[in-house]
């Protein structure tokens, strides 16, 4: 059946006129809580394990090769209430982990960009689903307007609690905003995306500084509970002389200026310190304010930085030079003003943790290169402000209950960056999320919703073998000119609806779950045959992993010592051709997704 | 020495034949293996613009022909693509799926045509002349074309610009000015290869950039960013070279530009080497890194290399007199002084 036949069928269930799919329907759904099962999801998709928001990756995907982009948006809202900005700026963690990219079978479908399609072609307007619980009467104030104070605010809207947020800055998305350049997320997006938030009954207080214009203990007295998710807002620096000198700007404060529409000066030859996306960002903005050389400086080499390969040619693109191996020495001035940078060389040394590198400055090594701007971009950390002393900490950050975001002060939570140190978008958002149901049980004393494995028996592979071998598409982009004439033009185009058509067929579907029935199975070996790689195994034993699920399968090539012929879910690419070939339908298909439930219903 | 050894070569250039004598000279019995993605034996590239012309043979670009590798038993695999190396398991893997194991490893692959960000929207569209496979599938199309644009600045794109006005062909060159390599001309000396080049017929555009390349027919359209509109026959971008290390990086051997070397041309893996184009050496005295080009720091990295993964505690000499300073990157230059 084709998808779009199937969609059809689907719509004429849901008005009663096939009761006999509508009935087939439901009869296979089984919603479990056994721990193998959530094992078996976790490794069988590990895009989705991989995205601390759980987002549903390969169930989006799949409704973009259907063309329901509505669907697929709302797929993405519910576990990350910002597709559309997520979409252009998440740092892809899913990307890595995706079974395409693994050896030998191409590039990780472009998870990313897929996002922002469902956002660029979801119908204007459309009807945004959320599942409301009645009001509690309980009232809720959350400091910060960023990621993870946004989701904390709208999953505690959602759960029927009043939620108030306080916002220092005169605009809300705290980074989102002020941090992150609008060449690289357009501010009507990010607006839009947060009048969705608010349209549920949030309340937004911006330009109120807690600590300054109303404390600490007034909101802890007036609400039920306070969520503090104020984020990482205090530049590291560099601890090297010179640092004050007029010109050297912090990462955090120059994309601060640069996205209030001020134009801070940077003269023709800006150095960088720093390899995160904020140096990016701010080597990209100096760009656009007129600087004729940008040199991101890196202590290691372009192989350890922690952006991606989109990224890395996007500042390439912009002429943009890495300068790798140098350690800053010192910034050298005169008359008060920046004119070089001294650097040492550095060398690559072991290390025991990830990334495994380290770079140790080499001595005596020193060299001077001029510069007229120097901007420091070498990560945040929490400001202390007001909480300072009165919670406790661990070094600057909030120090949380293990497990939780509750604090050493009852009835107030902390979540988002100020709690975990510098982290991402993504992962600010899911904590916000989180912290708000422990809010939720806080001040309902129960839990409300559970998690569990939604396991749906289907009866078509939904893939073709051709997909397997469509390219990766690259994202449309800006000519130089383009991006350099107006500043706030949008680099990333985003795909036309063929290129996320096209795309979206490459995603595995690694949620369908492929098993062979080895009571109807006659060991034919037809399916190992037609199998692209070595996913399906003759097995003699399997291990258990800890949660009960299947682990390690020992394989055999003596059929004497064979006990099954099994589908390795980590190993297969879902290619539907052993299912297509097999003589005695044993090979059975199940969609498995990991979902929320409301407990009580 | 261990009768048992595998010494494995990547790369069929100066450096690899030369590791791969100097291994044999000190170690009759071992097993010595070079890899090679060419399907040409070890030829002198620099004569590939007389090839082109007709002036030389293929037997006058030779430098070894197969015999010599058979006599002194050394294996060669041509036209085999290194895929990826495991330096903890001591196994290369090859792109058609088979793994060599090796106990001592010398990486000499060279550097190829740099493709430049900015014109990465129609690299398509444009040729790069590096290997022999190279020359010999674009003799029809150079013998065929009358014009030709040639997006230079580095110092191989002179070279084959001579030999274009020597087939008699029209020269366009885009003298592009983030891609003088080895190093950036000054004001003057940019003043003098214009010159030159214009003395010889060659209608030279500079201070421009380009902005688009688009097929058209048979022809290419170009656009540049100062507004010149116009078709060529044929469009060669010679832009630099960057060392072949891709199939390297995520394999644990460090890298940055070339692949990370001490100055015994060790990596950070005490079996594996690296030699020629493709090392980034660090040298203790000018305490910084430095890459070389060309033939002849080749032969020599490539002996060093193979002396020194036998045992001995060889320093490379950097010849500082030659280094020059390219991108905070000490740049010898030997070989285009002879080029």
């Amino acid at each position: 059946m084709k998808n779009t036949d199937r969609y059809k069928k689907n719509l004429i269930v849901s008005t009663g006129k096939n009761k006999t799919y509508a009935s087939e329907s439901v009869k296979s759904i089984i919603y479990s809580t056994d721990p193998r099962d959530f094992g078996q999801v976790k490794k069988s998709i590990p895009c989705q394990d991989a995205c601390p928001a759980h987002t549903n990756i390969p169930g989006y995907i799949r409704c973009i090769h259907e063309k329901r982009f509505g669907r697929a948006y709302e797929l993405n809202r519910l576990a990350n209430i910002l597709p559309g900005v997520l979409g252009r700026i998440c740092s892809r963690p899913c990307e890595l982990y995706c079974r395409h990219g693994e050896p030998d079978l191409g590039k990780p479908v472009s998870i990313c960009s897929l996002k922002r399609s469902a956002a660029d072609f979801k119908s204007p307007m459309h009807r945004i689903l959320e599942g409301l619980y009645s009001p509690s009467g309980k009232k809720v104030a959350v400091i910060g307007a960023g990621p993870a104070g946004l989701g904390a605010a709208h999953e505690l809207s959602v759960l029927g609690h009043k939620a108030v947020i306080y916002e220092a800055f005169e605009k809300p998305g705290g980074m989102l905003m002020y941090g992150i350049p609008d060449f690289r997320l357009p501010r009507n997006v990010l607006m839009l995306e947060i009048e969705n938030i608010l349209r549920l009954g949030v309340e937004l207080k911006t330009g109120v500084k807690v600590g300054t214009d109303v404390s600490l203990d007034s909101l802890l007295s007036d609400y039920d509970a306070v969520v503090i998710a104020t984020g990482c807002t205090m530049p590291n620096r560099l601890g090297a002389p010179g640092e004050d000198l007029e010109h050297v700007y912090s990462g955090v404060r120059f994309m601060e200026q640069v996205n209030n529409g001020e134009t801070p000066y940077v003269g023709k030859n800006v150095m960088v310190i720093g390899d995160g996306f904020t140096a990016m960002d701010c080597a990209r903005s100096a760009v656009r304010l007129g600087a004729a050389e940008v040199k991101v400086n890196i202590r290691k080499t372009e192989e350890y930085m922690p952006i991606d390969d989109q990224e890395k040619h996007e500042v390439k693109f912009e002429k943009i030079r890495f300068y790798s191996l140098v350690d800053t020495k010192r910034i050298i001035g005169e008359k008060g003003k920046v004119t070089g940078i001294e650097f040492l060389r550095t060398k690559l040394e072991y290390s025991p943790n990830p990334p495994y590198r380290n770079a140790v400055p080499i001595e005596n090594s020193e060299f001077i290169l001029p510069a007229d701007s120097v901007i420091v971009a070498i990560g945040q950390q929490p400001f202390p402000g007001e909480i300072s002393g009165k919670i406790e900490q661990n070094g600057a950050r909030i120090l949380t209950r293990e497990s939780g975001f509750s604090t050493s002060i009852t009835g107030l939570f902390a979540t988002g960056d100020c709690a975990s140190g510098a982290s991402n978008v993504i992962t600010a958002i899911a904590n916000g999320r989180k912290c708000a149901v422990d809010v939720d049980e806080f001040l309902i004393g129960r839990k409300r919703k559970i998690h569990v494995v939604r396991l749906e028996s289907v009866d078509n592979t939904d893939r073709d073998r051709a997909y397997d071998f469509i390219k990766r598409t690259p994202m449309n982009t800006l000519d130089f000119d383009q991006r350099v004439s107006q500043r706030s033009n949008e680099v990333e185009k985003g795909y036309n609806e063929e290129q996320a058509a096209q795309e979206s067929k490459r995603c595995y579907l690694c949620s369908l779950k492929y098993e062979i029935d080895t009571t109807a199975c006659i060991y034919c070996s037809a399916c190992i045959d037609v199998a692209p790689r070595d996913c399906i195994k003759m097995i003699q034993d399997v291990s258990m992993n800890p949660d009960g699920s299947f682990g390690h399968y020992t394989e055999t090539r003596n059929w004497n010592n064979v006990s099954a012929i099994a589908i390795d879910n980590e190993r297969c690419i879902r290619c539907g051709q052993c299912y297509e070939v097999c003589p005695m339908d044993c090979i059975s298909v199940t969609k498995t997704e990991r979902i929320e439930l409301n407990i009580e219903e | 020495m261990p009768k048992n050894d595998h010494y494995v070569i990547i790369g069929n250039g100066p450096a690899g034949n030369l590791a791969a004598d100097t291994l044999r000279d000190s170690d009759p019995d071992a097993r010595i293996t070079i890899v090679s993605n060419e399907s040409m034996t070890y030829y002198y590239r620099h004569k590939l613009t007389e090839f082109i012309k007709g002036k030389a043979r293929e037997e006058d670009l030779t430098v070894r022909p197969y015999s010599v590798y058979k006599d002194k038993n050394i294996r060669l695999r041509l036209g085999q693509q290194v895929d990826k190396i495991d330096p903890n398991k001591k196994i290369i893997y090859l792109k058609h799926m088979e793994t060599v194991s090796y106990t001592k490893l010398i990486i000499a692959t060279g550097a190829s045509p740099r493709a430049l960000p900015s014109v990465s929207n129609f690299s398509k569209c444009l040729n790069v002349l590096s290997t022999y496979s190279d020359a010999l599938a674009q003799i029809p199309m150079i013998n065929k074309n009358k014009t030709f644009l040639v997006l230079g600045g580095d110092i191989i794109s002179f070279k084959f610009i001579r030999m274009l006005k020597d087939m008699g062909k029209e020269v366009t060159t885009l003298l592009y000015s983030e891609a003088f390599w080895p190093f950036s001309l000054e004001a003057d000396m940019a003043q003098q290869v214009k010159k030159s080049l214009s003395d010889k017929g060659v209608t030279v555009i500079s201070d421009d950039h380009i902005k688009s390349v688009k097929k058209s027919g048979e022809a290419f359209d170009i656009v540049t960013e100062k507004g010149l509109n116009q078709s060529f026959d044929s469009v060669y971008s010679f832009l630099g070279m960057i060392p072949n290390i891709r199939f390297i990086l995520g394999s644990g051997i460090d890298t940055d530009r070339g692949i990370l070397v001490d100055d015994h041309l060790k990596t950070n893996f005490d079996d594996v080497y690296a030699a020629g184009d493709c090392a980034q050496i660090y040298n203790p005295d000018m305490k910084s890194y430095w890459l070389s080009i060309g033939w002849n720091n080749a032969k020599i990295q490539g002996t060093l290399a193979a002396q020194n993964l036998l045992g001995a505690h060889k320093v490379i000499n950097p010849a500082p007199q030659k280094i020059l300073e390219v991108e905070g990157l000490k740049i010898n230059t030997s070989w285009w002084e002879s080029f």
